[in-house]
């Protein structure tokens, strides 16, 4: 299952706007099960780790089997933010 | 001196504004050097025609020379009505304009374009302001956003619903630089709430920019200013930020210095050039 996070907008910076997305995700995008979650970033402008932590500490919570995967994207605010929500423990 | 000539040097509108902040407050060298960021050495010679002219006094204290305005001469009021009308404005120096909001004690009000009284107001600025600086600089203008970003939505997350005074935060922009400020609680009462042993400003700051700890109780994160000073440092950019008594300096050499500065500002002042 892909999530074009787009959708949410291109400009992806606050904590709040990164939960209201993912509970709008989790109420019509995501399916009850799955194997795989994959985020799509294109199109996306600004992402910042808030935002993205945001969304993934939900995302894991509820789907704690499920393998999350990043398609590639050469925006450089989402490979810092993404080195950065690595680096995390 | 020639009042006149006030608005044709930047670093003497910027050493006045600091002193105007607070007309009884002596200040030293390179402490001016500090809070405005403008060399020593320029400081030295637009105080030196400013004591010559009688407008400054200085006087020696141990083994500093004290620089403090003097209010009883004539030029005092004319120079203050003069800094009032002579834009000091967002374009000219957000930086001082910052550090005079956030160093009084209590709140004074913004000009309304660098007021940023909500998030969705300072989101819908910095949405504006980023792809302005795209058609500058490109993409790199996504970076100064999601840095800026993550130093404003800070602002608000750590004090909505307990602002000491005024809600909200500063927000400007001039050529290759950011300035964003707050009246709120600072980084040592946040880090505070879960690390209660953070002895001074200084500490919380290194904690804050180094370890991934969050100072809202209870969650697991923490990540927006290691981000910050990971792209600050990656880019070569540079970056102050001054909390309570403590400066943290990013500089482009990639060093990371905290000082203890000799005034206390309310809240968080940062200025990244990029």
């Amino acid at each position: 299952m892909t999530i074009k996070l787009y959708k949410f907008g291109d400009f992806l910076i606050s904590r709040p706007a990164g939960r209201d997305a993912y509970l709008s995700a989790k109420a019509y995008l995501l399916n009850k099960k799955a194997d795989a979650i994959e985020l799509d970033f294109e199109k996306i402008k600004v992402l910042t780790p808030s935002w993205l932590d945001e969304f993934l500490m939900m995302l894991k919570k509820d789907y704690p089997e499920a393998e999350i995967k990043y398609r590639p994207s050469d925006n450089p605010t989402v490979i810092s933010s993404l080195k950065t929500i690595s680096q995390s423990p | 001196m020639d009042l006149f000539k006030l608005s044709t040097s930047n670093s003497r509108l910027k050493i006045l504004n600091l002193f105007l902040t607070d007309p009884n407050r002596a200040y030293y060298l390179h402490e001016i050097a500090k809070l405005t960021s403008i060399s020593a050495g320029n400081i030295r010679r637009e105080l030196k025609i400013m004591v010559k002219s009688g407008l400054f006094q200085s006087y020696r204290q141990g083994r500093l020379v004290y620089f403090i305005i003097n209010q009883d001469t004539v030029l005092f009021e004319a120079v203050k009505t003069l800094m009032k009308n002579a834009s000091v404005s967002a374009n000219e120096d957000i930086y001082g304009q910052a550090l005079s909001w956030v160093s009084k004690p209590t709140a004074s009000s913004l000009p309304k374009e660098i007021y940023c009284q909500t998030r969705d107001i300072f989101l819908a600025r910095l949405q504006s302001f980023a792809e302005r600086l795209e058609i500058k600089i490109g993409t790199d203008a996504y970076l100064v956003a999601a840095v800026a970003g993550e130093i404003g939505n800070n602002s608000f997350d750590h004090n909505l619903g307990n602002w000491p005074d005024l809600p909200g935060i500063c927000f400007a922009s001039s050529p290759n630089r950011v300035v964003l400020a707050d009246r709120g609680q600072g980084i040592l009462k946040t880090i505070r709430n879960v690390r209660p042993q953070v002895k001074n400003d200084a500490r919380a700051l290194k904690v804050a920019f180094t370890e991934v700890v969050s100072g809202r109780y209870g969650e697991k994160r923490g990540n927006g200013l290691k981000f910050v000073s990971s792209v600050v440092s990656d880019k070569n950019w540079s970056l102050r930020f001054q909390s309570g008594r403590a400066l943290l300096e990013l500089s482009k050499e990639k060093k990371l210095k905290i000082t203890e500065m000799p005034g206390i500002i309310r809240g968080c002042l940062a200025m990244l050039k990029y």
